[in-house]
């Protein structure tokens, strides 16, 4: 009944090697993306989806804008960093977002807004966790500025 | 079975390293209770809702961070007798102002312990509580009539 286990290890030890040399040739894989960089798009899309909501809906105007600004610095503070970590090929420039046409309606343009901080505030709090020090900080604060927009447009 | 009795925390000691920043945010959700317990005698009825859901939420926060203290062989840091607001408290405005603040205190106390950890859970506590302060303190900010009613960065320290 005790076999198993040591023939299992006896075979770990025997593909080691085997692993090691697979990974060398894997050396040419580019490096996993920025995690802050889906953070910061993220940010640039709400940005502009707000400045068009504000723009369409007067009822909703002043909040929107609040949204449109706070979220305009999250993308520009992330991006920062992105850049800052891994400095950008200067053709790399980030792409704009996709023009939006906000949802006619106070009500839907508001909902569209609200879905869209709370998606943004999961983002980032998944974020935390795992990432360098200060980088915790800065991703905190922009999932607690969204969970705070939030209560701007309630 | 090496241990008899667990901690209440899991047994997760805090690093030395987090201890001071756990500690500072542990003073400012001592100073938070002490200014919603000064502040409702100024504010209408209508605000009796949000003093005690604050009220609740401080001093819920407070006890948790104390044991996560203890539990990690550190004295939690005591509450001051009595704090200095940064403007008298008189009425209903002044009330409003000096609970933004002591709200907005609490975001700077949990985002500098974000900083200050590696621990996993530990930051996930510090977000939580980060968060739900930026909450408030926006709350506050509506209620005071103040614009913009939040920061983009709630917690990040003035520069």
């Amino acid at each position: 009944m005790n076999f198993g286990r040591r023939d299992v290890l006896r075979a770990g030890a025997l593909l080691l090697p085997l692993a090691a040399a697979v990974s060398c040739t894997e050396q040419e894989e580019p490096p996993p993306p920025d995690p802050l960089a889906a953070l910061a798009a993220q940010a640039r899309a709400d940005a502009a989806t707000a400045s068009a909501v504000a723009e369409a809906v007067p009822a909703l105007a002043d909040r929107a804008k609040a949204v449109a600004d706070a979220r305009g610095e999250h993308a520009a503070a992330l991006q920062k960093e992105v850049d800052r970590a891994r400095p950008p090929a200067s053709s790399t420039k980030a792409a704009p977002p996709a023009q939006t046409s906000p949802p006619k309606g106070a009500a839907a343009a508001r909902k569209s807004l609200l879905d869209a901080l709370t998606a943004a505030e999961q983002a980032a709090a998944k974020v935390v966790p795992s990432v360098e020090r200060y980088r915790a900080g800065l991703v905190g604060s922009v999932a607690a500025g969204c969970a705070s927009l939030r209560e701007v447009l309630a | 079975m090496r241990h008899l009795v667990q901690p209440s925390s899991g047994g997760k000691k805090l690093a030395a390293d987090s201890v001071d920043a756990v500690q500072s945010a542990l003073g400012a959700e001592h100073a938070a209770l002490w200014v919603y317990g000064l502040v409702s005698a100024f504010l209408p009825d209508a605000f009796n809702a949000a003093v005690a859901e604050g009220t609740t939420a401080h001093r819920a926060r407070r006890d948790a961070t104390e044991r996560l203290l203890a539990d990690s062989g550190q004295t939690p840091r005591p509450a001051e007798p009595a704090y200095v607001p940064p403007q008298p408290v008189k009425d209903q405005k002044s009330a409003l102002a000096v609970l933004v603040v002591a709200e907005a205190d609490t975001t700077v106390g949990w985002r500098a312990v974000l900083e200050r950890t590696d621990d996993a859970n530990l930051r996930r506590t510090a977000l939580e509580a980060l968060t739900v302060a930026a909450v408030r303190a926006t709350r506050w900010r509506r209620a005071a009539g103040e614009v913009p009613a939040t920061p983009a960065f709630p917690g990040q320290p003035a520069k």
